[in-house]
């Protein structure tokens, strides 16, 4: 199975806006909001939100860095093959019967 | 806890406690301290070589926030007339009083799961019954411990909704909540115990043992639920509670060190108390 990549974005008060700081790989909504809190955890975040990468639309695909094509067949769904390079976070493997 | 009482004044210090209360809540917090610390232990041998990097850098983190509980909780001792230091460097196995349940290392990743499900939520389920304490040292302390727990929760209950839905990896993962739970459940005491009712009456713990394993059941029963395995583990619900229907064996039980019986292993222990870096503790 594919482990699909949340966004992490957070802010450190209430008055700042929310700003991107990572991303984590995740089977789920509950997992990704797990480590994203437990990986960046430098910092005293005042507010942390995760958001599946499939979920940012861009404005632009061709300059962001979070989605990069839409697919032919559905114009509506977004996927993200490329994107990876020096920013990071692409889908990965997970390998069953660990 | 009363009305009166909820109005009644805090406890600053622990020698202002009643002695029938004091004694059993000593017993309590080292068992807290104890559990949490080999806890801390068995998370870290599971943070390398976990299914994924996420996985790993989570139990990492896990196993510091179970280590920061337990040297919180021995602070606490420190008010009690113990030396939280040598509570904390210069016991024998034998003395320690940590889950039966977490004499063994965990088995996989299905027991890792099954830890964080089950074993680290009854002790949470304990901890939250002092949220409110009467007794100030503890109050102030427990609120942040349980904030970090959820996430506890979430990576177990995640986990375990995942293990289920692999065919050969779901056999392992029952079995280890089978053992986990009755031992869980029985962790949380006898509402007999010495000092119990006592320490419920004075407000220094919310509510007595049968309570807190109705409310343990209730968090984590809808988990078991969810992956199919309730009813396989002797949990089920009348009129919206969750109940154990097995039978847990009080045979042997001792309400002090809350073990039926055996001992950690001395080299558990060693890793423990830190003592490869025994010449370098400082004061």
């Amino acid at each position: 199975m594919k482990e699909p990549v949340y966004e992490v974005f957070a802010r450190k008060s209430r008055e700042e806006p929310l700003r991107h700081i990572g991303w984590v790989n995740a089977m789920d909504g509950d997992l990704a909001r797990v480590y994203a809190w437990k990986t960046y955890d430098e910092q005293n975040w005042a507010e942390m939100c995760v958001i599946p990468r499939s979920a940012i639309i861009p404005v632009d695909p061709g300059e962001s860095q979070f989605v990069t094509a839409a697919r032919d067949d559905h114009e509506d769904e977004i996927v993200h093959s490329r994107g990876t390079g020096s920013y990071g976070g692409a889908d990965v493997a997970v390998k069953e019967g660990r | 806890m009363t009305d009166t009482l909820a109005t009644a004044a805090a406890y600053e210090k622990a020698d202002q406690l009643p002695d029938d209360v004091r004694a059993p809540l000593r017993e309590l917090i080292l068992a807290l301290a104890d559990s949490k610390r080999v806890l801390g232990l068995r998370y870290s041998d599971r943070m390398l070589g976990s299914p994924t990097l996420e996985a790993g850098i989570a139990a990492s983190s896990m196993a510091q926030d179970e280590w920061g509980h337990a040297r919180l909780t021995y602070a606490l001792l420190g008010d009690f007339g113990d030396d939280p230091k040598a509570l904390e460097h210069e016991r024998d196995a034998a003395e320690y009083r940590s889950m039966n349940a977490l004499d063994a290392e965990l088995d996989g990743w299905h027991g890792m799961t099954a830890a964080g499900l089950l074993l680290d939520m009854a002790l949470t389920a304990q901890y939250a019954a002092l949220a409110e304490s009467r007794y100030t040292p503890l109050r102030n302390r427990v609120q942040k411990l349980l904030d970090e727990e959820k996430f506890h929760f979430q990576y177990a209950a995640s986990w375990a909704r995942r293990i289920a839905q692999v065919p050969e990896l779901r056999a392992g993962l029952a079995a280890a909540l089978e053992r986990a739970l009755p031992q869980a459940l029985q962790w949380l005491g006898r509402d007999e115990a010495p000092g119990a009712r006592r320490m419920v009456d004075e407000g220094v713990v919310r509510d007595l043992p049968s309570d807190r394993r109705a409310r343990f059941l209730a968090r984590v029963a809808p988990v078991l639920e969810e992956i199919g395995l309730a009813d396989p583990l002797g949990v089920s619900r009348d009129a919206g509670e969750w109940t154990y229907t097995g039978r847990l064996d009080w045979a042997g039980w001792d309400d002090a060190t809350r073990r039926a019986g055996g001992s950690l292993d001395e080299v558990t222990a060693a890793r423990a108390r830190g003592d490869k870096n025994r010449a370098l503790l400082m004061d």
